[in-house]
């Protein structure tokens, strides 16, 4: 060892000050949210996902043929909750993936992006604590932003379309009461997987350190299990798939009910989300940080 | 009364792959210390303070930070302790405050009452309000040591933070980081610029290819430095170095680029040239190449044997 030590310099005496305050989880929340706040694309999101609902509403209500071979397509120019629901099955299959992982796919990477890691870990918030509050701020933006669409979709296909009682799955008639609850309903189902392309968004975003991955990746794999869901032979793979949750809502709407899909939908979200979590923490606590 | 080190780092190796980034490295900074860390580029000055920062994990030995070490007290290792790695970085999207704010908010505690006050001591209160993504190199390295200020440290960490400025921002950061060092603080420095460290500090390591090449005072060092280099060039060179013969304490050689190198105490070689221009010589260059400081600080890092094998790009960047 090549070492030397230097002589301790007289006077040098033992620190007196007392353990630093730790920021509390909710302060580096708050931290995320003014980040996330400030940040275009995620407006851009929220912008979008208030706004957008209402042209497609408009121009699906406007054609002269239905679209009879989609799941309540057949009355979706003549009923508002019809079209609701024809716009939920579209929004199920890459809409709802992306507009989660604009956020939660960026949110880690972002700080590799910008070079910030260094910058934020050698404050006092431990790796712990900065992975919770992105993590929830990624999760509670996935929360807002499907509550927004779906509120001005169900509002926007109301007003455009009408609120007459809904054909439901089994051809039976659904009082107008009734059918703005399950079509509510069905809409808040989409709320689990959601959560778990969120959380694999996460995943993607720490182990990835690059944005345009952790965004892109989510929505290519919510792709390919639908693909993969589609085909014949793999009744035993299907239910894990992440994207089946999102056809749980189907059972609300049929007679007699059926709700065991919703329950498995959840489960499957929770693992997925929970192996997600588990697996991008491990990976944001043992990582060295040597880049920015 | 016990006395704690503010740095004590025992025996700090960290590979990437194949490269040895830091090899068995010790340093003792004592309190109240302005403490240099010094090596060109690549000699593992930046992976020893991402260690002591705790954003890298060694691979053997302990690093204390008054007395604390990552794996007994975990984020509280940083209390009193402040800094930055590299350049700064903040988030371009939002302005120097709102940045600083966020920093506070991650600090706990009163940081966010600080924030006027160590605007000021950068001189950046009246650009606080800009966006950082518009903000030069030199006001981002400004707003670095008003975040690192924030925490009112006991231990100040700066890597190179002179590095990339212009000269007049080289100038105000050595003036800023003399009077934080004034103030009390104990200051842990690294540099690839042996003046920068000679101008600031009591004791320094310098580092090569992770090695430990020197560690001590600067007035150890200066005892080591070699005689000051000249580079000469003359109407005449072969003339001139015969009558570098009669001049004994001098030494005259040829070097790569068809000049002479002259080294030699200042008072000999000013008796030297002095010769050479009686003889009727002309001089047309004749310049110091280094300091003596420079020149042992070449000496210490140009260690080609110390090279493990070639790094690729990526740990290059980890090795900074």
């Amino acid at each position: 060892m090549s070492a030397v030590t230097v002589e301790t310099p007289p006077g040098a005496t033992r620190s007196t000050r007392r353990p630093a305050a730790s920021p509390s989880l909710l302060a580096a929340l708050r931290w995320e949210v003014r980040k996330l706040g400030a940040q275009y694309r995620a407006r851009a999101v929220l912008l979008g996902a208030l706004l957008g609902p209402i042209p497609v509403v408009a121009v699906i209500h406007a054609q002269s043929r239905a679209p009879k071979d989609t799941l309540f397509g057949r009355y979706a120019t003549t009923n508002g909750f019809s079209l609701a629901l024809l716009i939920l099955g579209f929004a199920c299959q890459w809409i709802l993936p992306l507009l989660t992982a604009v956020v939660a796919g960026d949110i880690f990477a972002s700080e590799d992006q910008h070079g910030t890691w260094k910058t934020v870990l050698t404050r006092s918030a431990s790796r712990a604590k900065l992975f919770w509050a992105k993590s929830i701020a990624a999760a509670g933006f996935a929360v807002l932003m499907v509550v927004i669409l779906a509120g001005s979709t169900v509002a926007a296909s109301v007003l455009i379309g009408g609120h007459q009682p809904l054909v439901g799955v089994s051809g039976q008639l659904i009082g107008a009461h009734e059918a703005l609850r399950l079509v509510l309903a069905s809409w808040a189902t989409t709320l689990a997987p959601t959560l778990g392309f969120t959380c694999l968004a996460i995943l993607l975003s720490i182990a990835t350190r690059n944005p345009a991955a952790g965004i892109a990746t989510p929505v290519v794999l919510g792709m390919v299990m639908q693909l993969v869901g589609a085909l014949g032979g793999i009744e035993a793979v299907r239910p894990l798939l992440l994207t089946t949750p999102y056809e749980s809502w189907h059972g609300l709407l049929a007679s007699p009910r059926f709700t065991g899909p919703l329950v498995q939908g959840l489960v499957v979200s929770g693992v997925w989300s929970l192996v997600a979590l588990i697996a991008g923490f491990v990976m944001l606590r043992r990582r060295d940080i040597t880049g920015g | 009364m016990n006395t704690l080190l503010a740095v004590d780092a025992e025996g700090v190796s960290k590979s990437f792959g194949h490269v040895r980034a830091v090899v068995d490295v010790s340093l003792q900074v004592a309190p109240g210390e302005v403490y240099g860390v010094l090596g060109p580029n690549g000699a593992g000055k930046t992976t020893l303070l991402r260690m002591l920062f705790g954003l890298i994990r060694p691979d053997a030995g302990t690093m204390r930070i008054f007395g604390r070490t990552w794996g007994e007290a975990g984020v509280h290792t940083l209390d009193g302790v402040a800094g930055f790695i590299e350049s700064p970085r903040f988030y371009p999207y939002l302005t120097g405050r709102q940045n600083l704010r966020g920093l506070a908010a991650l600090d706990g505690g009163d940081s966010a009452d600080r924030i006027e006050e160590v605007l000021d001591v950068v001189d950046m209160t009246a650009r606080a309000d800009r966006k950082v993504g518009g903000y030069s190199y030199g006001m981002r390295q400004r707003l670095g040591v008003a975040a690192s200020l924030l925490r009112q440290p006991e231990l100040l960490v700066l890597d190179e933070p002179a590095n990339g400025l212009d000269p007049a921002g080289i100038r105000d950061m050595r003036a800023l980081v003399r009077r934080l060092a004034g103030s009390g603080l104990t200051v842990l420095l690294s540099s690839h610029h042996m003046d920068e460290v000679e101008e600031i500090c009591d004791n320094v390591t310098i580092m090569s290819r992770g090695n430990v090449s020197f560690h001590g005072s600067i007035a150890d060092l200066r005892a080591m430095a070699p005689e000051p280099g000249h580079v000469l060039h003359t109407s005449a060179d072969t003339d001139a170095v015969a009558i570098a013969r009669q001049h004994p304490g001098v030494d005259v050689t040829p070097d790569s680029d068809g000049r002479l190198r002259v080294v030699g105490q200042e008072r000999l070689v000013s008796a030297y040239v002095a010769a050479v221009v009686k003889a009727g010589i002309d001089l047309r260059t004749f310049a110091a190449t280094e300091t003596p400081l420079e020149a042992l600080f070449f000496m210490l890092t140009d260690d080609e044997d110390a090279v493990e094998g070639p790094r690729t790009t990526r740990e290059e960047a980890a090795v900074r």
